[in-house]
Order: structure tokens, then sequence, then C-alpha cells
């Protein structure tokens, strides 16, 4: 197919979108051509999530325009740009495990006659389509989804995308599970589709990848466009330097470095998603762990809190090793994890907040059958006040504040008496810029008095700002410990995409 | 009281039900009449206390029906193979203990193997009712095993009055209400059942013992369920393998319309003691009207639907 050089297949003209106060795309432009692959970088939050949203019709943008080649168009819904046959591959899959490869393409409009499902027509439907496709790989349609890898699920994926005749294919990190051979049959696929004309947005954080693949990248960040440059013309050095390369030091304030002796003392530690992991964390200090998502961090924080069984290693707390088979045995020896997911590991959403902020510290105010209501209040004025948390009335339910608000609840809650050890999985993820300055702030304060602090966090300049240490992950490893101020966020990112500049 | 006024669409309803029986049924609102009211729904009502504390951590309990069997059957079995013909406070204790310790072993069953494995409660109850029921079947045959008329003590437990005025099921029931009422609302306990069934997850980042609670509302359940199967067996005036069918389902039914909600973490004890009064006044109300027992099943079911609409709707 030749590709005549008119107006692009799909092309955003300076779209802004805002969530409440938070601006996630600010006057984006961007464009794809027939017969071409182009990569969208950027870190986590810089946007490319919501701009692919408002591609398929997910979220409408507040200002700016886009166009389908010579045409204007509004994607209200997500019909609107199945009908421009733009089609969306999520990041999480979407199948039906329990049905087969071809129920699961032909999901929503089966063939029947007489009301009965056309089973074989149907397969043979589909052996035509991966046929078509080059998705050779897959050899059973008949096979039941919950069977295959990741990685054909993945390619099933793709197909029922592509079921139906596409313009644009948008990719949303689609290699994040994919083992190197199957990467390369992804490869191949995507390749052919672009020969017959296809625009392919494509989204990942491998630099590697990108550089082998696309035609085009363009970079966000904080909702901005950087940059766009053909593949040849630009070093990864740059990309990087664009994806990461603002200083906005000022606002986040690192508290002051006055080591103190070794609180926490890792060695060794292995569980099913960590592997051989060692560091130790000292009083009035800050241990930054950045990686990409899914490298294993968070399975650290659930091994060490108790969650996730420990195969191998040790756990040290003030010099002492310390067995730790839950969580309870952790609140115990003074350890606290504030978990990354607030709805659903964190918060008893339909509780009040007083419950919530005291269900901790029970022991404190119900006595056998006395409940003590005036040291129950008490706990919950006193974490209120010192945290911060705006709300009218403790006895609301906790679903209605606000994300930074119940952000601050579940961490001060634990001040009442504060732990030796805290660790925040990603503290800050979805809550707004008021909140975060506060929850740096509280954080600080506790650092200054001495708590030795983890912080998981995959916004690279909140680890490198408010960190002493910055700790690197990579599938299930720490790979290296470095002092915050002898290195820069384009290092650590060159460092977790395994790329040399 | 909050409790109070989240129950005032409920207890207007009672009030509705007895007036409308009233028109129906000239002698209902006597006070013979309803003391008997009281009787019949207190086996359901201790069933229901234990089922709220279930429900109310996102689990169910199918059992209660068959260990209302078992525990009868287990109780006057020992009680006739020790006792013999006289009757003997220790032995007599001794059998209830082994009724209840019956119910006990079931309850832990029940907690640990819900708490420990990913096996859905709905399922182990089920397997667990057909068990009960089995071993309940076990004694004498099958058949009906009779309470000896010497011993007033177990046949007083369901059919005495107190001061000759309250029927002694009565003060059970109202007497495991209060407990029950202290523990879910005036202990830790109560705040951890709150906690793990709002977010078991987050109940247990936050230092809950969540399996030991899990274990304990089973229990608590069981060993409940164990004194209504008490009750039940001397109302009969004998211990019947076949008995309490369909119990829990009733014992439900009296959960959902207090205003429990079925995924957990939203209800109280007081709201199931209205529940299970209004079952029960519709139970009797109906049948002293002479309704065909046809309808009756159909009225029944749509008043249950129209409850739980309208506390789903009320709480979106």
């Amino acid at each position: 197919m030749s590709v005549v050089h008119a107006a692009p297949l799909l092309r955003l003209e300076g779209i802004t979108r805002r969530f409440g106060n938070v601006t996630a795309l600010d006057n984006v432009s961007f464009a794809v051509e027939a017969g071409e692959i182009h990569t969208l970088l950027g870190e986590n939050g810089a946007g490319k999530s919501t701009l692919i949203k408002i591609l398929g019709g997910i979220y409408q943008p507040d200002a700016g325009e886009i166009w389908s080649g010579e045409k204007r168009v509004e994607l209200r819904q997500v019909s609107d740009a199945d009908q421009l046959k733009i089609r969306l591959i999520h990041q999480e899959l979407s199948l039906a495990p329990n049905l087969t490869v071809a129920e699961n393409i032909f999901l929503g409009r089966e063939p029947v006659r007489f009301g009965l499902l056309q089973r074989g027509e149907m397969n043979r439907q589909v052996e035509a389509l991966l046929s078509r496709l080059g998705l050779t790989e897959i050899r059973d349609v008949t096979a039941v989804v919950s069977q295959l890898s990741t990685a054909h699920q993945q390619l099933v994926e793709i197909a029922r995308a592509l079921s139906q005749e596409a313009r644009v294919l948008i990719l949303d990190e689609p290699t994040s599970s994919l083992s190197e051979s199957e990467v390369e049959a992804l490869f191949t696929t995507l390749r052919q589709l672009k020969a017959q004309g296809v625009g392919i947005i494509y989204i990942s954080h491998r630099m590697e990848e990108i550089t082998r693949l696309s035609d085009r990248i363009t970079v966000l960040r904080d909702g901005k466009t950087v940059g766009t440059a053909r593949t040849g013309e630009i070093k990864p050095a740059t990309l990087i330097e664009w994806m990461v390369g603002r200083d906005i030091k000022e606002h986040f304030p690192r508290p002051p470095y006055k080591p103190g002796e070794i609180a926490l003392k890792v060695t060794g530690l292995s569980s099913a998603c960590v592997h051989d992991v060692s560091f130790e964390v000292r009083y009035g200090e800050v241990l930054g762990l950045s990686g990409l998502v899914g490298a294993g961090r968070t399975e650290l924080a659930r091994a060490l809190f108790g969650v996730d069984r420990i195969h191998a290693g040790t756990i040290s707390i003030d010099g002492k090793i310390v067995s730790i088979n839950g969580p309870r045995d952790a609140l115990r020896q003074g350890l606290v994890l504030v978990p990354e997911d607030r709805k659903h590991q964190g918060l008893i959403t339909e509780q009040s907040v007083a419950f919530n902020i005291t269900l901790p510290w029970l022991k404190k105010w119900i006595h056998g059958l006395r409940f003590d209501d005036r040291g129950r209040n008490e706990i919950v004025a006193r974490t209120i006040k010192g945290f911060d948390v705006r709300l009218s009335d403790p006895e609301q339910p906790m679903r209605d504040l606000s994300g930074g608000n119940q952000q601050k609840v579940l961490v001060g809650r634990w001040m009442e008496e504060p732990p030796k050890i805290l660790i925040l999985d990603e503290p800050t993820r979805g809550i707004d810029v008021g909140a975060r300055e506060d929850l740096y702030r509280l954080i600080g304060k506790l650092v200054r008095q001495g708590m030795a602090l983890i912080l998981i966090s995959s916004d690279l300049d909140e680890v490198l700002n408010i960190s002493h240490q910055v700790g690197t992950f990579q599938a299930g490893r720490l790979t290296g410990v470095y002092p915050a101020e002898q290195i820069t966020a384009a290092q650590i990112m060159q460092k977790l995409t395994g790329e040399e500049a | 009281m909050k409790v109070v006024r989240q129950m005032i669409p409920l207890l207007a309803a009672i009030i509705i039900l007895l007036l409308l029986f009233r028109i129906w049924v000239p002698t209902f609102l006597t006070p013979e009449n309803m003391l008997d009211l009281t009787q019949q729904i207190s086996v359901n009502t201790i069933l229901a206390l234990g089922m709220t504390l279930v429900i109310l951590i996102g689990g169910i309990d199918l059992s209660v029906g068959a260990i209302v069997a078992l525990v009868g059957t287990t109780t006057v079995y020992c009680l006739s193979a020790i006792s013999g013909d006289t009757q003997n406070v220790f032995y007599l204790l001794l059998s209830i203990l082994a009724g209840l310790g019956a119910a006990a072993v079931f309850g832990t069953f029940h907690g640990i193997a819900a708490s420990k494995t990913a096996m859905p409660p709905f399922i182990i109850t089920l397997a667990s009712m057909l068990i009960a029921r089995g071993c309940a079947l076990r004694f004498n045959n099958g058949l009906p095993i009779p309470i000896g008329d010497q011993q007033t003590i177990l046949l007083a437990v369901g059919n005495g009055r107190l001061f000759g005025v309250v029927p002694v099921p009565v003060v059970i029931m109202l007497t495991l209400f209060v407990l029950m009422a202290l523990l879910l609302h005036r202990t830790r306990f109560g705040q951890h059942v709150y906690a793990l069934g709002g977010n078991r997850e987050a109940a247990l980042y936050t230092g809950i013992p969540v399996i030991r609670v899990e274990v304990m509302v089973y229990l608590i359940c069981s060993v409940l369920a164990g004194v209504a199967g008490m009750i039940h067996t001397s109302q009969l005036y004998s211990a019947e393998p076949g008995s309490g069918e369909m119990f829990e389902l009733t014992a439900i039914a009296a959960v959902v319309v207090g205003g429990t909600s079925f995924t957990g973490g939203r209800g109280t004890i007081f709201g199931t003691l209205i529940g299970a009064v209004i079952i029960g006044i519709l139970d009797k109300g109906l049948n002293q009207a002479g309704i065909h027992y046809s309808l009756q099943y159909i009225v029944k079911g749509a008043v249950i639907l129209m409850a739980v609409y309208l506390d789903v709707r009320r709480n979106r």
C-alpha cells in the first residue's frame, strides 16, 4: 500500500484536559500518519494514559481539536472512536478467561443462525483472521484463554482489536509481560500492520524497543509535549533528558540529613517476587526506592510487613533479628506500611473517618465493655490536627474525603504512637498538588524527629528530592543504592531502562 | 439514638402490620397473643443474631438449620443414655454441653476453612449442612428421640414461663440479644467485625487478627444455633433429626430485612431483632387470618424483596 502524504490519519491539536485543579494534559499536539509507528514516551503521570483515553472516547478534552484526515471529529463515547476504526489495546488484559480464543474475538457479535451460535463458522473466521494478521503463534482457536501464556493472551487481545478493520491501533505498554521471543513475534505483526497502512501509536518505557521499532517519538512531560523527533535523528540520552529534565527542587523540602543508628537492616531477603535484597536504613534517613511498575518494590514492602511469605534472608530492627509472620508482628516491632492501593488496602470507606483513625488504637479507648468516648475523640482530634486533615465532621464517611485527605488519615493515624520505621508506598499517587506538599512537609517533620522512612514512588522527582539515599529496583532486585545528591534523574532513568547514554 | 432513628421505617412497618392484622383478626393484639408471638419468634431470632455477625463480615452460614437438629438429637440421646428415668442436673448439663460442643466443632471448622482457604463460605456451610444433617440422622436410626416426662428442666427451656407469665425462650432470646448487642457495639471485637466486613485487606494492614475474628464469628453463630436447637427440641417434646429445615433461610431473611448489608460491613443487632419481629408478625398474622399457606409464602417473599429494595435504595 502506497502512502499518500496528505493529512495525517489522526491529529490532535492543543488538547487540554483537567481533573479538578490538576491539569493532566496541557495544550498537547500529536499526530500519527498512515503506515507509521509513533511512540509516546513519558514518565508515569506524564499524561500518556489520559491522552489515549481521549483517543478511545473514554475522556473528553476540555479544549483542543481532533482531526481524522481532513475532517474534524468529536470523540464523545467509545462507539465514536469505534466508528473511526481507532482500536485501543489496554495495558491490563480485558479478555474473558473462561472463553476460547475464538469466542473472545467475536465477543458481543457472535455469528448466529436461528438464534444458535455458529461455532464452526466462528472458528473458521478467526483462523482466517489470525493467518491474515500473521499471528500464527496461536494455533488452536478453541483453546480456553486462561490456558494461554500472558504473551499469547496479549496477541489474542491484539487480534480482537484487529478483527474489525483498524485505521489506528493504540498499544499501551504491550510488552511489559512478554518474553524476548514473544516481543519479536509482536513486532513482526506490528510491522506487517504498518505495511498495510495502519497508523500505530505505541507506548513504552523500554528505550531499546522504542529505538528499534518506531519511526517517530513524541515525549510528554507533566502533561505537555516536549518534542517530536524522527527515531534515527535523536540520541537516547536526549530523550531521557526530555522525559525528566525539569528542575523543581525547591518544591520538595528535603529534610536535613542527620543519620542516626541503623534502624532496619535487611540481608539477602527473598520472597516470591523479590530476590536477594540487602540494604539498611538509619534513623532520620529517607531511603527512596525507584523502579518501573512491577519491578518488585511493593512486593519488598509486603515481605517486610509480613503480608508475603519470606523464603530466605533476615530482617533486623535495632540490631536484633526479628521474625515477622504477619502485619501484627511488624506493628509490634515498630514497622508500619501504608499500602499503595488506598481504596482496596487502606480505607474502610463505608465507615466514618473517626472509625478509620481509631482502628489501630482500639486498646486505648475500649476497655472490656467500656467505651472511653473522650479518649477516642482525643485520638481523632490529635490525628486531624497533627496531619492537617480537612473535613467537616470526623463522623462523616471516609469515602466523602478527597484523596489527599484520605491519605493524610492513613498516614497520620499511625502517629498516635509513632513507629520506628515507616514505609510509604506511592503516598502521593492520585492526590492533588496542595495535599502533596502538605504530605511532604509532614513526612519531613517525622524524619527530623528521627523516624526511618522508606519511600516507594514512581515519581522520579519525588524520590530524588525527598530521599537521602536512592535505591534502584529492577526485576525483583535492588540493583544499587546511591546518595541522592550525587545522582540525577536522567542517570536513574538510564539504570531503570537499561540504556547507556 | 442514631441506631433507633435508622430503624424508624422498620418500626413503622411493625405498627402498620400489627394494626392491619388487628382488622382481620380481632384478638390479634391481646396480651396473650402477643406473648405467644414473642415465643414463636425466639428460635428464629436467636439464629438471626448469630447470622448477623456472619453476614457482617461478608460470609454466610447455611448450616444453622441442620445444627438445630444435630444439637437436639445429640443432647437428648446423651441424656437418655446416661440419665435413664430420673432427672439429674449434672447429667443434663453434661448432655447440653455435648450438644453445644458438637455445634462448636462445626463453627470452628467453618471459621478456619473460610479464613485459611479460598473456599467460599456458601459452599463450606452448604457441605456441612449436609454433614450435620447426616450426623443428626445417625442417632436412633433417624427416628425421633422423645424427651422423658421427668426431664422437667429441659422441657421448661422451651415451654416454661417465668413467674407464670414470660415464656422462658423469650427470656433466653432477650438475654442473648443484649449480650450480642454489647459484643457487637461495645467491644473491640465488634469494631474488628465491622472493619473486617468493610475491607478485609485494610483490616489486615491495620493489624487486626483477621483469622481469629473470623473463627470467633462462625463459632458464635454455630453455638447460638445450638441454643436455638435446645429450645426447639424442648418445644417439640422430642429430638427430631429432620427438624430445622429451611431455618437458615428464615434467619437470613430476618437479618437482611433488618437492614444488614449482604456484602458485609453494615448492619446492627437491633435491626436484626426488628427484622425477626416483622417476619414473625407476618407468619402469625397470615396464619390467624386464615390465609391459605400457598399465599403466605408469596406474601412473605414479596415483603422480603420490598424491605431489601427499600434498604438498598436508601443506602445508595
